[in-house]
């Protein structure tokens, strides 16, 4: 008994870390851009067909892992050079209606790219079977997910906290104009960024395909669940998209066998009940 | 919800009497005091500005009387209403209206909107009426035409407000506190920014504003205060230091030491 | 004293209003179905209710579906189990819908901004769950099957029997010309005139005396009465309430038709819907993935044309009368120009 609820916690924590990776993109962009990106889904979406291509033309899960961010993030740099850039000086509104535009550009071209039918990704045969852990056996890939999302998510903070670029972009996340004032080339870093939590999804995606297929209907959930996740952990934090993701993870997991739909409710409620009660969720700043 | 609970059953204020005031008004930031026991007596149908070295707390004070921000402690009357505690909105209706400083207008519409919405403002909850013609309220319509004449701004009713010049747009600022038909007209630095040129006008409507209503204005041009005001009040550190005519507080070595003080 | 030029205050039953009847009239005949007419209609409706919110208030709602959804089920579940007639399950609908919107309204309108609109995506996910776990009254994944489509009866005898699809479109004509006449009204009343205030400065509104919550609420409060009234509508026209009416999805189609036929014009929405539909209609065959084209749309709106096809319209005939004041007195002018 005990085995199961072991089993659903470290499903519920892989599940968190995937959608950390999700979020923490979107929060950072939206805490330095002061951008809400609702095409942040579809990017997921690329990088978790992209998975499916290097894999079916290689067999090459680690190819993927590498080459899928790289694409998806320049693809992003070229985009906001082109279209975001222009809307950035705009209310929110028309962020949200560009990126939904762009999320129903990209989904609709992967369903002309791959078809209408989810596609299966074989886990890599590295990391096929389970580990052992006395009487307790948890598949390896979902271990491996945990880790290396932790490793990844290890090496932004360190990118955030001890880098120069990690030290303007949390400075220019409280103010953009003393930032560029100081002499930094703000639309670089701009464009840098949104990259780089663009290119964040994309991990997520080529991670999260060998448990769950591709399917191009996947955008839209995983992008509500995102800004459930920012939203609770708070928009611009790091730690709150940590905490906020697990956590999502963990009730989704616990819930999925007794009500699935009640998981969902609890969520989107715990996200309805923190914007009336602490908008700035449990970590973000006024 | 918000309650204006009436004091006294006399809503009219003799000339001379206080129409407006404060009882140990304070509004604390955290530890910080920005107005710290304030008892403020504004007189009906004076010009009365508040002046004061920055953080003073005037704009404080001002956000507590037009109800942007809701004070820590203390009282503020109005015409026999405790007002404390009510919202902004409300204020109007019982006859306060205020400018900001910073300007805030409809800038997409025109001028003449601009104003008539101000006017049909004082019908509050009336104006919840989806079922009826805008035009059935003429009144608002008329007393936006009488404010643009005021104004001078009457060949300008069809503009964009937005594209006024900046001193046109100040004067349009006070234009609309004017549409509530306010007894007290509260001016956060209406000649903000303004070109020498333009304001001779706005002191000159202010000056003929104080001769009907009460005006109480933030102000940072020493000149226009010693010129247009009855009585000053001067801040200095969240609290009253010296209040009297110009003349008064001209000569007042305490007013000097304040503002002084910054500099030296 | 100087005259004031007055401005043309048009009648809400001419100009904008005269040509929403010829579309309308039109419309089967031009059309390949009179179903076809009738969607664009419904959904006209639905995006002139999310317009007011939208263009007139300047609020995003991503909850019109809610409304939608419960428009159409409040209208079935009444019809199937209690024989209501077809005013009465209308009227459930309108009042359904109005209810919801009001509820959904008072607690979104605490927030501004960004934080708004997560509020209704919010409210908008869980409406959607809560439906397809209440599947013993909205039949879950399944939805509501054999919806009827009564007839306009009048104490007891029938009127008109809608049966026919003709029938039905001109009932729900004749319900969207009223609606449109009353939707200029409300944008020409005081309160109207109000909610663009406050689109366009809410603290200024504020300032000059509005409760600026008291407005949004009833715009929220109308918009659900005229988005229950589209579902209810469409749930007699499909004789079928789907679980897609609720949700998310459904929102935004609401909210892409809005925008794109020009968000802040009451024409905007019937052109929208109208456009919409009719490409769907015509491209959906040979090509599964046209809706790629309402995300270039989308773009295309936000960087170029904010006012939508209406607003290009407008401005397209803006330009047409400039060209006609000028020709007349500058005839040797434009022998210049094109001279060059």
């Amino acid at each position: 008994m005990l085995d199961l609820y072991l089993f659903q916690i470290l499903n519920g924590l892989g599940l968190g870390m995937i959608y950390f990776l999700i979020a923490v993109g979107l929060t950072i962009i939206f805490g330095l851009l002061n951008f809400v990106n609702f095409a942040h889904g579809a990017f997921y979406l690329l990088g978790s067909y992209l998975c499916y291509t290097v894999v079916a033309l290689t067999g090459n899960f680690w190819l993927a892992l590498l080459i899928a961010p790289i694409v998806v993030g320049l693809l992003a740099w070229v985009i906001e050079k082109t279209l975001i850039q222009r809307v950035y000086h705009l209310p929110h509104t028309f962020h949200i209606l560009i990126t939904l535009g762009m999320a129903l550009i990209i989904q609709e071209l992967t369903i002309m790219t791959w078809g209408p039918v989810g596609k299966s990704v074989a886990t890599p045969e590295l990391l096929q079977g389970v580990v052992i852990m006395g009487d307790f056996a948890y598949p390896k890939y979902r271990l491996f997910l945990i880790l290396f999302s932790a490793l990844i998510g290890f090496g932004l903070w360190l990118l955030l906290e001890r880098t120069r670029f990690g030290a303007l972009v949390r400075a220019g996340s409280e103010d953009t104009e003393t930032v560029s004032l100081l002499g930094t080339d703000i639309y670089r870093l701009f464009s840098l960024t949104f990259a780089l939590g663009v290119a964040l999804a994309a991990i997520a995606g080529v991670l999260a395909t060998p448990l769950r297929g591709a399917n191009p209907f996947i955008g839209v959930e995983v992008l509500g669940l995102a800004f459930v996740v920012v939203v609770i952990g708070g928009m611009g934090s790091f730690s709150g998209a940590l905490i906020a993701s697990l956590l999502v993870g963990l009730v989704q997991s616990l819930m999925t066998t007794l009500w699935p739909q009640g998981a969902s409710l609890m969520i989107y409620g715990a996200m309805a009940t923190v914007i009336l009660i602490r908008p700035y969720g449990l970590f973000g700043r006024a | 919800m918000n309650t204006i609970t009436p004091i006294s059953n006399s809503t009219t204020v003799q000339s001379g009497e206080a129409i407006l005031s404060t009882q140990g008004l304070v509004l604390a930031y955290g530890a910080f005091r920005a107005v710290d026991g304030v008892d403020l007596q504004i007189r009906q149908g004076t010009v009365h500005t508040v002046i004061g070295p920055n953080g003073a707390g005037k704009t404080s004070l001002f956000h507590c009387l037009t109800g942007e921000r809701r004070p820590s402690a203390g009282r503020i009357l109005f015409g026999g209403h405790d007002v404390t505690r009510s919202s902004a909105h409300g204020r109007v209706g019982i006859g306060m209206a205020r400018s900001f400083q910073i300007t805030s207008l409809f800038q997409n519409l025109s001028v003449r909107e601009n104003l008539r919405l101000a006017s049909q403002g004082r019908d509050g909850h009336r104006a919840l009426t989806f079922w009826r013609a805008e035009e059935s309220k003429r009144c608002h319509l008329d007393q936006a035409d009488e404010v643009l004449e005021r104004l001078q701004l009457t060949a300008r009713a069809g503009v964009p407000a937005g594209d006024l010049s900046h001193g046109q747009q100040r004067v349009l600022e006070v234009g609309m506190a004017l549409c509530g038909r306010p007894k007290l007209l509260l001016l956060d630095e209406p000649t903000s920014g303004m070109g020498i040129d333009d304001i001779p006008i706005m002191t000159n409507l202010i000056a003929e504003l104080g001769k009907e209503l009460t005006v109480m204005l933030i102000e940072h041009n020493m000149g226009i205060v010693m010129s247009i005001s009855d009585r000053i009040t001067v801040m200095h550190q969240g609290r009253i230091l010296v209040e009297g005519t110009p003349e008064q507080v001209r000569s007042d070595d305490r007013v000097r030491a304040a503002y002084l003080g910054e500099c030296a | 004293m100087m005259t004031i030029p007055t401005t043309r205050k048009p009648s809400i039953l001419g100009g904008v209003t005269l040509i929403a009847l010829a579309a309308v009239i039109l419309m089967p005949l031009l059309l390949p179905s009179v179903t076809l007419a009738t969607e664009i209609l419904i959904f006209a409706l639905a995006a002139l209710a999310c317009n007011l919110l939208l263009g007139y208030t300047g609020l995003l709602s991503f909850g019109q579906g809610i409304f939608f959804g419960i428009g159409a089920y409040s209208s079935a579940l009444v019809m199937i189990h209690w024989q209501f007639s077809l005013f009465g399950a209308l009227t459930v609908a309108m009042t359904c819908g109005g209810a919801i919107a009001a509820l959904v309204g008072a607690l979104a309108i605490r927030r501004t901004g960004i934080y708004f609109v997560m509020l209704t995506l919010a409210f908008s996910q869980m409406v959607y769950f809560l439906a397809y776990t209440l599947s013993d009254w909205t039949g879950g994944d399944n939805g509501l099957l054999d919806v009827p489509r009564p007839p306009v009866s009048l104490g007891g005898m029938t009127l008109l029997d809608l049966t026919d699809s003709r029938a039905f479109y001109g009932f729900v004509a004749i319900l969207f010309m009223l609606i449109f006449i009353g939707a200029r009204r409300v944008i020409h009343s005081p309160f109207g005139t109000t909610l663009v205030a406050i689109r366009e400065n809410e603290n200024r509104a504020s300032a000059v005396g509005y409760d600026t919550r008291h407005f949004k609420l009833l715009a929220f409060t109308l918009s659900g009465v005229v988005t229950g009234l589209a579902g209810a509508l469409y749930a007699m026209m499909l004789n079928f309430a789907p679980l897609s009416n609720i949700e998310l999805m459904m929102s935004e189609n609401i909210l892409i038709m809005t925008i794109i036929g020009g968000s802040g014009s009451l024409l905007g929405s019937l052109l929208g819907a109208g456009s919409i539909i009719m490409l769907g209609d015509l491209l959906s065959e040979i090509w599964p993935r046209w809706m790629l084209l309402l995300g270039v749309a989308l773009i295309f709106v936000v960087l170029f044309m904010r006012g939508g096809l209406w607003g290009g319209i407008e401005a397209l005939i803006e330009r047409w009368k400039e060209r006609k004041a000028h020709q007349q007195p500058s005839a040797a002018a434009a022998r210049e120009e094109a001279g060059q």
